[in-house]
């Protein structure tokens, strides 16, 4: 059976020309209370690169990205069906762990949403539930990690014991960051992680994020064209609830199959 | 578009300029109505707030008070009918009703029939047999000897010393008085007006202090008045001015539960500087009693204090752990729709309902023990659940989902979710809620009524299963005994419990402002 899933996959990883997927979707529905929202999404998300969704509103790519860490779960009457493999298993199946799989696929959210604890005690909570320190040193070298990472080290390293909450929006957002990395996954998925800054801020984020490619597979939903064209090589446009057309950032800017997705880049609607 | 030279107000049927700015004024005027109104309405609430305080302290700060007369208690082996013994339990178990008699009649030659003997020994509380007992429990030398020991007045003399039976008026002239016998009478002569042409037919009682005796006055012509003697002066010497003074007590006599002859003993007591109004610790000590002198709160408070914890430790898991359930856990669907509409109509339900549950199912069904704080503390626990669901609840949702999904996309459990981060942040909303409940608790009468906690305790209750009274119900017993000294005694226990009250609010807020963190 997986088997025969995986052979399905392979043929699309050929036809977009990119590297091995992290993540490959098959036909993914899903329905919030017998309300379609995505159809049939087919994806492969090549490891280590950076794959912008893009799209109007109510599109469904936030709800795609929501799949990957089943983050949909905990809405009550969200009914998903199809296939996303990873590592040869399909996450959507029930019997699925999710703590598992989320340790494995971090997220990063619109809103930035420290815990209204600690700097220090915000990273170290992935870490601790997971048990992935086994002492105080191991743990404070994970947080120095991930915020060296999330370039924040330098910023933070004489408050880690003041509130998280008490950090400019940017500085919350890049916590939220390694908050996300610092239990090691191997997709970090973002939803709008930009909306709520200031263009530097959001400068900053998009230099982080084009670090992080190099350890991380990176999902991120955007509503700046921009953004997507500055920091991903993949870009997938969603419309309705359908995935139009998937292809290298590059040639979707410039030399887009689908009318649909010239007239959402160049303006026309959305 | 045609141009009529009209403004576009004015096309569309609008006033013009000069109404508008009445419109202005018309508006302001209006907001400035409506915030009076609001500072009346703030202004009638603090009122009336004051008023009920100054009134409920005003009446009830005497109950923390009670007169005290210190009596000269001849211990005497004999009447004590101790023979030789001294040891501890004899000296515990022997009466001291009859020293203190004798004290009272040594102190009072002249008093002689039956009816007058009873109302002097009346003059001091039957908690007087305790207080000598503990003076010489502590110190058993003493026996043989006489000692001065302060011991409680009853209510009656409590609440004539306290001005609640007769207004008093009293006076002393600034003239000698001459005094002399005339058989069982006295006659008193003062120069000028120093009895201010008093008619003692009128009802109202004259006592005069003259010479260490009381003299009742029975006529008064001018500069001349006869009396008749209460206590025996010591002597006919001539009194200087300002050492005799002439007391008027309003009240007629025979509506007053302290006749001429009891007041004029208390006089003489006081004049020898042997009353004293003294806090009265055992209010704080004791349980109830009929004598209000001996009546005190504090069975009260150990009961309510008993019956609170029990229900504490009922409603706030059970409270808690259902809030957290459908707030967190639970499928939105119709049964939990039902479950909370369910929930709300319970915290409407009056309380008196709950007592007839506790009635019907705790005492018949379960056969749990009458009266007792763990039944009181259930049926009051059932009362409170509602209130500590619903305000849980509220506090649940006030945590921003994205703390939720924050821990949720970090790979947290829902139950760690929830343990880590949701309920931390909901604690303080949910403490505040508790308290509040708890709060409610402590002042509901109507259901333990049912239960029998109604019952008149005087034992300090030493367990959950000991017969129980609790504040708002001993509140509601003392309101409705006849003995005017239980008014200021209701009043005093309703400082007690609006203390109590008002301390547990000051923790809810105290609670809510240290815990509370911002996100």
């Amino acid at each position: 059976m997986l088997d025969t899933l995986k052979a399905t996959t392979l043929p699309s990883t050929e036809v977009t020309g990119l590297p091995t997927p992290m993540l490959s979707a098959h036909d993914v529905c899903v329905s919030y209370s017998g309300k379609q929202a995505l159809f049939d999404v087919s994806l492969d998300i090549p490891q280590n690169e950076v794959t912008a969704l893009i799209g109007p509103s109510g599109c469904g790519k936030s709800t795609f990205l929501r799949c990957i860490n089943r983050m949909n779960d905990v809405i009550d009457g969200c009914v998903t069906s199809g296939t996303i493999l990873m590592d040869g298993r399909n996450i959507l199946e029930p019997s699925e762990d999710v703590v598992q799989l989320r340790q494995k696929v971090g997220m990063v959210f619109q809103k930035p949403n420290p815990f209204p604890k600690s700097i220090f005690e915000n990273i170290a909570y992935g870490p601790r539930i997971h048990g992935l320190a086994n002492d105080k040193t191991e743990l404070d070298g994970i947080v120095e990690v991930s915020l060296e990472r999330a370039g924040l080290w330098k910023e933070v390293k004489d408050r880690l014991n003041q509130p998280g909450t008490g950090l400019s929006g940017g500085q919350q957002q890049r916590l939220c960051i390694a908050r996300a990395i610092a239990v090691s996954p191997d997709v970090v998925l973002m939803d709008e992680p930009c909306s709520a800054l200031d263009p530097i801020a959001t400068a900053r984020i998009e230099e982080l994020i084009d670090e992080l490619r190099e350890k991380f597979t990176i999902v991120i939903v955007t509503h700046s064209m921009q953004q997507a064209a500055r920091v991903s090589t993949q870009t997938a446009f969603f419309h309705m609830g359908y995935v139009v057309e998937v292809g290298a950032t590059e040639k979707i800017f410039t030399n887009p199959e689908d009318p649909r997705t010239n007239g959402y880049i160049t303006g026309r609607f959305g | 578009m045609t141009d009529t030279g009209q403004t576009p107000g004015a096309r569309l049927g609008l006033k013009n300029r000069t109404t508008s700015d009445e419109n202005v004024r018309q508006r302001y005027r209006k907001e400035r109505r409506f915030k009076l109104l609001g500072q009346l309405a703030l202004g009638s609430a603090i009122g009336m707030l004051v008023f009920l305080l100054v009134t409920i302290v005003g009446n009830g700060y005497s109950g923390f008070f009670q007169h005290e007369i210190a009596l000269k208690v001849h211990l005497d082996p004999a009447r004590l009918k101790l023979g030789d013994k001294r040891d501890a339990e004899s000296l515990a178990r022997t009466s001291y009703g009859n020293v203190i008699k004798d004290a009272l009649r040594s102190e009072f030659p002249d008093v002689k029939g039956r009816t007058d003997r009873r109302a002097l020994s009346k003059l001091v509380s039957k908690d007087a047999d305790t207080a000598v007992r503990d003076a010489v429990l502590a110190n058993p030398e003493i026996i043989g000897t006489t000692q001065t020991i302060w011991v409680k007045a009853t209510d009656d003399v409590d609440t004539f010393l306290k001005g609640h039976m007769s207004a008093v008026e009293q006076w002393s002239p600034d003239v000698a008085a001459k005094l002399s016998l005339e058989g069982d009478r006295v006659r008193i002569t003062a120069a000028g007006s120093a009895f201010r042409d008093l008619q003692p037919a009128d009802g109202s009682s004259y006592l005069v202090s003259i010479n260490g005796g009381v003299v009742k006055l029975i006529d008064v012509a001018g500069g001349v008045a006869k009396g008749e003697v209460l206590v025996a002066p010591r002597d006919t010497a001539t009194t200087p001015a300002g050492a005799w003074h002439i007391s008027a007590y309003a009240t007629p006599e025979s509506d007053r539960r302290l006749n001429d002859k009891a007041i004029a003993w208390i006089a003489k007591l006081q004049a020898e500087d042997r009353v004293e109004n003294r806090f009265n610790v055992s209010f704080f000590q004791t349980g109830a009693s009929t004598a209000p002198e001996s009546a005190g709160i504090w069975s009260a408070v150990v009961g309510s204090f008993l019956t609170l914890v029990v229900t504490l430790a009922i409603s706030f898991p059970i409270g808690v752990l259902a809030a957290l359930y459908l707030e967190e856990f639970a499928p939105k669907n119709r049964w939990t729709d039902v479950i909370e509409v369910n929930i709300n109509n319970l915290a409407a339900v009056p309380s008196i309902i709950f007592g007839l549950l506790g009635l019907a199912v705790f005492l018949t069904l379960f056969g749990l023990p009458r009266s007792a704080p763990v039944v009181g503390g259930m049926v009051l626990a059932l009362m409170t659940l509602p209130t500590i669901i619903i305000a849980s609840r509220a506090a649940l949702k006030a945590v921003p989902p994205s703390i939720r999904q924050a821990a949720l996309g970090m790979g947290a459990s829902r139950l760690q979710t929830v343990t880590h981060h949701v309920l931390p942040l909901a604690m303080p909303g949910i403490l505040t809620g508790t308290i509040i409940g708890m709060a409610q608790a402590l002042g509901e009468t109507a259901p333990l009524l049912m239960i029998g906690m109604v019952a008149f305790i005087v034992d300090i209750p030493g367990g959950f299963t000991d017969s129980a009274t609790v504040l708002p119900v001993q509140i509601y017993l003392w309101a409705d005994s006849p003995e005017r000294a239980f008014l200021a005694k209701t009043s005093a226990a309703i400082m007690v419990l609006l203390a109590f009250l008002i301390l547990m609010n000051a923790l809810a807020v105290l609670l809510r402002k240290r815990f509370e963190r911002r996100w």
